[in-house]
Order: structure tokens, then sequence, then C-alpha cells
């Protein structure tokens, strides 16, 4: 157990150094004026540049430029934005949460649906409800997200006028920011129409979250469908059967826990989709989260943005990932290896 | 089981030929296959399918609607655009630079990604696992911060995009080759190989690489449908395919500030990616089902 724990620290910690060996290089990188790419800030004489080059220790060797970022991250000096000249830590702690709330969402919706169908397929499988859900899964899966959230709009926003068509929630409301998280500081929120702006929050992620979600549920259901399908076929259900189990009994009690397990890693991988798809839903609900943030920063050419927002993404990312593998493996002593699935 | 007929005769289909009389039995899969290879057709012949000069601004007809409605002229089937562009032949050109390109890139990024897996499958120790480690948790970074960084770095355009969508699938035919190659390193046959003194770029060609096929070719339609559906996503927020070149993604984002009035400038070029993927994906399945089944018998 420490053993496997002290190798998966040991991966992120590589992991996270890789990345940051990447984001450090990104300035040297970008196309332009390195000065400018690191600090965000244009010199306007000559003296101004020797003393941001001093401040970013640019006149020293690459290894103390090194130690420098370091130290900047981990204080939470992150620089200012090019184009807004707002500190990104600033900007980055209110689009973050933005963008986790929405996958949060589309993820929980994903695995309530999934799962379930997924399990109903994978029991009875070849059978007019199985063949439904495959059909569903393989025709979700093949749609283009934008073109989906874009399908959405047209008829939810445009012809029925039902749900409004950007950003989190009306102006009218005025919610602190708080956890970032946009329901949930409704709720701490001390406003009298609390429940009208909740309501109205909703219907803002509706839309957004239902274009993230399908294709992940889509995944999920193939992967329940097919690890069902392949435990309910091994030979300690067969035994079971022979002593004389119901049908109910074997399922609940072995083949349940023995087909999740194998694949709680595989949908912690869907998290990187997740991410993408939500980064493209994002600009065109005018949702603002990092993608939209991140998105807007490369068409402004906002490098000291762009450097900071890539890696913080990326290591939520790979954190996530690791952590997810490491706690289900810590679980599952049967499994001495670990296995990528195939959608 | 031996037997003995003497009268008549047996057939013993090849493997391939086994996984065809298999993979035809679904309607659907056959289905998607024709799909496919008409998209084929288009990438490839698009040039002479097209009736008119994608590029070419037909200034005296603005925004047609496409045939099938009443306003909608023969002559321009899918109708034109904001700049009197013929939609048809747009989408022939887009569906010619979305697949060709998505194809290109899985066969570069397969290419790469079995060199590699092969490398450290048939290598033991520290140095592959640090790798397949490595890369295992690079894999989870979104294909989109890589494409920002690349684009950021090189400037926007179809061949950074896709060196972006290369990165992101190589480390997954790492993986499936590695730990193919590690299962088949064991068995006998691999042995006999090395007694009878074969290299290891040998035993590869032609022991291993034969076996592989089938696995590359489950693993490259998933990959393709990624792909495209990447290319496209990149081309629709204006960091791939630029103006002159027609990309399914690019021509849909183009056609957004006319969404309202015109729907069939977002619908079509959109239909078509789904189209796209959805043959590949059916394929893919169908191919599955195939392989499992040929597996079983």
């Amino acid at each position: 157990m420490n053993n496997l724990l002290l190798r998966y620290i040991n991966l992120m910690v590589v992991t996270i150094t890789i990345l940051i060996i990447i984001s450090f290089s990104l300035g040297y990188l970008f196309p332009g004026d390195t000065l400018t790419n690191i600090s965000g800030i244009v010199p306007q004489s000559e003296e101004q540049r020797i003393a941001l080059e001093a401040a970013f220790k640019l006149d020293r060797s690459i290894f103390v430029q090194f130690w420098y970022y370091l130290d900047n991250l981990v204080s939470g000096d992150w620089g200012v934005s090019f184009s807004s000249q707002v500190s990104l830590i600033d900007e980055i702690s209110i689009a973050f949460p933005a963008t986790l709330e929405l996958i949060t969402y589309a993820l929980l919706i994903s695995i309530f649906i999934g799962i379930p169908i997924g399990f109903i397929g994978g029991i009875w499988h070849h059978k007019p409800f199985d063949f439904g859900a495959v059909t569903f899964s393989v025709v979700s899966y093949s749609f283009p997200v934008f073109w989906l959230a874009l399908i959405f709009i047209t008829i939810f926003c445009l012809q029925l006028g039902y749900l409004p068509l950007s950003g989190r929630v009306n102006f009218l409301y005025d919610i602190p920011h708080n956890s970032g998280f946009i329901l949930w500081d409704i709720l701490v929120a001390d406003s009298p129409n609390k429940k009208d702006a909740f309501a109205d929050a909703l219907r803002h992620l509706i839309l957004p979250t239902a274009s993230i979600a399908l294709v992940t549920t889509a995944i999920f259901i193939r992967f329940t469908r097919r690890s069902i399908m392949d435990e309910m076929q091994k030979g300690y259900i067969d035994a079971a059967k022979s002593r004389g189990f119901t049908t109910k009994q074997i399922f609940f009690k072995h083949g349940l826990r023995n087909s999740l397990l194998p694949i709680i890693p595989l949908m912690a991988l869907q998290i990187s989709t997740l991410m993408t798809n939500a980064m493209v839903v994002e600009t065109i609900f005018s949702w603002p989260g990092i993608g939209n943030w991140l998105i807007q920063a490369i068409y402004q050419r906002d490098y000291p943005a762009i450097r900071i927002g890539m890696l913080v993404v990326s290591i939520f990312v790979v954190t996530f990932t690791i952590s997810i593998e490491f706690i289900s493996r810590a679980f599952d002593p049967a499994r001495d290896k670990f296995e990528r699935g195939t959608v | 089981m031996a037997q003995f007929n003497l009268y008549e005769e047996e057939f013993h289909p090849s493997p391939l030929m086994h996984i065809w009389l298999e993979f035809k039995r679904s309607h659907f899969a056959l289905i998607g296959f024709a799909i496919l290879l008409l998209f084929c057709a288009i990438a490839i012949l698009a040039p002479l399918l097209a009736p008119y000069d994608p590029n070419i601004q037909n200034t005296n007809a603005i925004l047609l609607p496409p045939a099938w409605e009443a306003n909608g002229s023969i002559a321009h089937i899918f109708g034109t655009d904001t700049l009197g562009r013929d939609v048809f032949s747009r989408t022939l050109y887009g569906c010619q630079v979305t697949f060709g390109s998505s194809v290109l890139l899985v066969l570069i990024a397969s290419t790469i990604g079995v060199a590699l897996g092969t490398l450290a499958g048939m290598k033991k120790g520290i140095k592959s696992s640090v790798l397949n480690h490595l890369l295992d948790s690079l894999m989870a970074i979104p294909t989109l911060l890589v494409a920002i960084i690349i684009v950021a770095i090189l400037g926007t355009g179809l061949w950074n995009s896709m060196w972006a969508i290369i990165l992101v699938l190589i480390p997954q035919f790492v993986h499936q080759t590695r730990s193919f190659v590690r299962e088949e390193m064991k068995k006998d046959y691999i042995l006999l190989d090395k007694l009878d003194g074969a290299s290891s770029p040998r035993i590869f060609w032609s022991s291993i690489l034969p076996g592989m096929f089938e696995l590359l070719a489950v693993q490259s339609t998933l990959a393709l449908s990624v792909a495209i559906i990447d290319i496209s996503a990149l081309g629709f927020l204006n960091l791939g395919a630029q103006s002159p070149v027609v990309e399914l993604g690019a021509s849909l984002s183009q056609s957004l500030e006319v969404a309202y009035s015109a729907p069939w400038l977002v619908a079509l070029p959109g239909f078509f990616i789904f189209l796209m993927v959805l043959s590949i994906n059916i394929v893919g399945e169908g191919l599955r089902t195939a392989l499992r089944n040929r597996l079983i018998h």
C-alpha cells in the first residue's frame, strides 16, 4: 500500500515537474519579445526594460529564472494578463470554478443516466432495449459537440424561446462571488429573490450541461454494458448459478461490484474529453469559464495568460486522473495492471 | 477436430475473409461501410464532382436557399452562402479536407505510436516503464489545450492543428501496441523464432505485426472519429484551417452570423461531419463485433 502510494506520488511529481518545465519554456517558444511574453508588460523605455529584466531575473542564468518562476507559482504571483493587465490568479480563480461547475454537473448526469442504461443493456443484451441503448450511444457519440449545442440553441432558444441563450445568470440578480459555483453562491447569498435567481441559474445551466453530458453518457453506456457482459460470462457466475442462487442475488452480490470496479478509472479518463467539450461549449454559450477565457486569450495572443492557463488546466486534469487511478487500484487489489479501455 | 470428407469440399476462409463474412452479417455495419466508402470517394474525387470552384463568388446569387425549398434553384443544390459561393461544392471540398486530413493524421499517429510502442514493449526495464507512465498521464491533457499551445507557438493553420491532434493520439497507439507486443513476446511462437536465431526487427515484422493489424484497425477507427471531431472543432474555433482552405467546421462557424436567416448553412456542414463520424463509429462497432464473434467460433 505504502509502496503503491509512493509510486503514484512519484509519478504525479514527475508529471507536474514536466508540465512546469514545459510552461516555463513556453515563454521562450512563443513568438515576440520574451520579456513581454513572461511579464505581460510592454516596456515603454530602455530603463523600464532593464528594470523589468532585473525584476524577472532575465539577466541571470536559466536555472535562476526557473527557480524564480517556481517560487512565483507557489506564492501565487502568476503575473498579469497582457490584454487586460489584471492579475492572472484573480481571473483564473473566477473562470476555473465556472468550468468545474459545468463539468461536475455533466459528469453527474452522465453517471446517473449512463450507468443504469448500460447495466440494463448489459444484462439483457441483444434484446430490444439493449439495441436501443447501443443505437443511442453510437449516434450520440458521433455528434460534434459544437453542432449539437447550435441545434439546442436553435430549438430551445430561438424557436421555442424556453431557455436563455448565454451566460450563467441574468444580470438582474447580483450574486456576490464566493466559491465560484453559481448554484452554491446563490444558496449562501442572502438576497430576497434567492429562489428566482436559483431557477434562472438552473435554466442557464440546462443547455450547456446537456450538450457536454450527451457524449459522455454515450461513452459510459458503452463501458458499463461491455463490462457487465464480460463479467456475467465468467466462471464464478456459472458456479454461483449451479449452487442455486437467483439471478438477482448473483447480480447484486457479485456481478455489480466486479463489473463496476474496472470501469471507474476508464470513466476518470473521460475528464479529458469532457474538458475539451466544455471548452468548446463555453465559447458557444458565452459561459465565463476557463475554456472561453483561454480561447479569448489565443485570439488576442495573450501569451502570459495561455502559459498559466495551460498549466492550471493540465495540472488539474493530471492530478484528477492519477488520484482516481490510485484510489481504484488501492481498492481493487486484483488489478495488477492498468488496462486502457476502448470506447 | 479430425474430419475426413471425401466428397464435400471444405471451405476454409482466410482470416481477413472470415472477418468480412462476420462483418457483413450486420446490415447496419454494411450501410455504415457504404457511407464510409462514399466519403472516401468524395475525398478523392471532390475536384471532379464539384460543379463550381468552392471559392468563386457569384454576387448574383447570394444566400440562395437549397433546391428543395420554394425559392431554391437547381443550379445550386445546397444553395449559396453569404458571398454567393456554391454550398454543394464547398461541402464536397470540405469533406475532402476534413476527412482526408483526419485519415492522414491517423496514419502518421499510428506509425509513430506503433514504433514507440514496439520499442517499449520489446525492451524491458526502467526506461520503458518511465516512458509508459509518463505517456499515460500526459494522455489525459485535453486536445484543445495542446492545440491552443501549438497554435500560439506556430500560428493558425490546418497543419498546425493536425500536429496537435497527432500529439494527442500517439499515446493511445503506444499504449495499445506496447501491451500487445508485451503479451505476444511471452508466447511460444516468438520463443521458436528466437531459437531459430531471428533478430528483433525480424520478429516484429514477420511474427508480431501480422497479428496486430486487427487491433490497429479497431484502434484506427476510434482515432479517426476522434480526429474528425477534433479537427472540425478546431476549425470551428478558427484555430484550424484558414480561409482559402475549405473545412467543414470552419465554414460552419463562418455562417454563424446568418444562422437565423440561412439555417441550412449551419445545418449542412454539421450534418456531414455527423454522418462521417457516425459511419466510422458504426464500422468500428461492426468490426469489433466481427472480431469478437470470430474469436468465439
